[in-house]
């Protein structure tokens, strides 16, 4: 669950700047089912824990989207508006299975100033598990207002 | 003997449809809480999702990857078995022009941009589709982007 913050304004960002980070979980294998639904998706590897131990996986895996709302969720946290997101770039780097914890973060890449006052921020962006293991990763961007 | 892919190029995946439901929309937001989206709240005076408002951000994936899964066939425009093999996301990019509205359709357009084989661990196909997800209005562009599969051989 996030908790609203303040929010920073264009003025306050500055390359190579840390965002906040944010822990999500534990991850809850019943969630799956909403999310299956969701998807139209009911591939048994999320939803059947022996399916996926006859594959070699220690427990169902948590959907790839899913982990990307989080990580959405997280960097539009940051913003005044969270549909002043401009673009998202992300890599799956791995799986997430229940009771896992995800930590998102990211830094900052690039400030482009506008004419019109605040400007559009880059940012790198990731999510680790509770074992500091790389689930995504990748850049988000999006418009900031200024303070003035 | 494994498919050759690479003649996938370009091929243009069927157009697909997608309504932001608001069952969809809730359903999500009983899983991921967005403090700015609040579900329906029944009450009276309650507010949040419902028709006419805005989805969260966060649910764009959902429509993406959903939207996307309905332009193809796995076997016949992949040359995969689902059954059997197995297949991950890759990369994915989006361009956000507009926000996401609850009750909307839009439509999702896709073709295979590139086919290449790569070797990690073991050796698998990478599979590139381009897409648009525009609304019901002609010009209404809603997303754009790219997404991969990897498809193991």
């Amino acid at each position: 669950m996030i908790e609203r913050m303040d929010k920073p304004y264009f003025e306050d960002y500055a390359v190579d700047m840390p965002l906040p980070s944010i822990d999500f979980g534990p991850m809850d294998r019943f969630d799956y089912i909403p999310i299956a639904l969701i998807l139209r998706d009911t591939n048994p590897l999320h939803l059947d824990r022996v399916y996926a131990q006859e594959r070699g996986l220690h427990d169902v895996v948590q959907q790839g989207p899913l982990n990307q709302a989080y990580l959405y969720s997280y960097f539009t946290s940051l913003l005044h508006n969270p549909w002043d997101l401009v673009g998202t770039k992300m890599r799956f780097a791995a799986n997430v299975f229940p009771e896992d914890t995800l930590s998102c973060g990211g830094e900052v890449l690039a400030l482009e100033p506008s004419e019109r006052g605040g400007g559009v921020i880059t940012c790198a962006v990731w999510q680790r598990n509770q074992k500091g293991e790389v689930i995504l990763k990748g850049e988000a961007s999006a418009r900031i207002p200024s303070r003035s | 003997m494994t498919a050759d892919r690479t003649a996938l190029i370009g091929r243009q995946l069927r157009t697909a449809t997608y309504t932001v439901s608001e069952v969809d929309v809730k359903d999500f937001l009983g899983v991921v809480a967005e403090p700015d989206f609040a579900p329906l709240d029944d009450t009276e005076g309650g507010a949040g999702v419902g028709a006419g408002l805005l989805a969260p951000p966060s649910f764009a994936p959902f429509v993406a990857v959903l939207g996307l899964l309905k332009t193809f066939d796995w076997q016949d425009d992949f040359l995969f078995d689902y059954r059997n093999g197995t297949a991950m996301f890759g990369e994915q990019a989006i361009e956000f022009h507009r926000p996401l509205v609850v009750g909307e359709s839009v439509s999702i357009a896709a073709a295979i941009s590139d086919v290449y084989e790569k070797q990690g661990k073991s050796r698998f196909d990478v599979i590139e589709v381009t897409f648009k997800i525009a609304g019901e209005r002609e010009g209404d562009l809603l997303m754009s982007g790219q997404q991969s599969y990897i498809l193991f051989k």
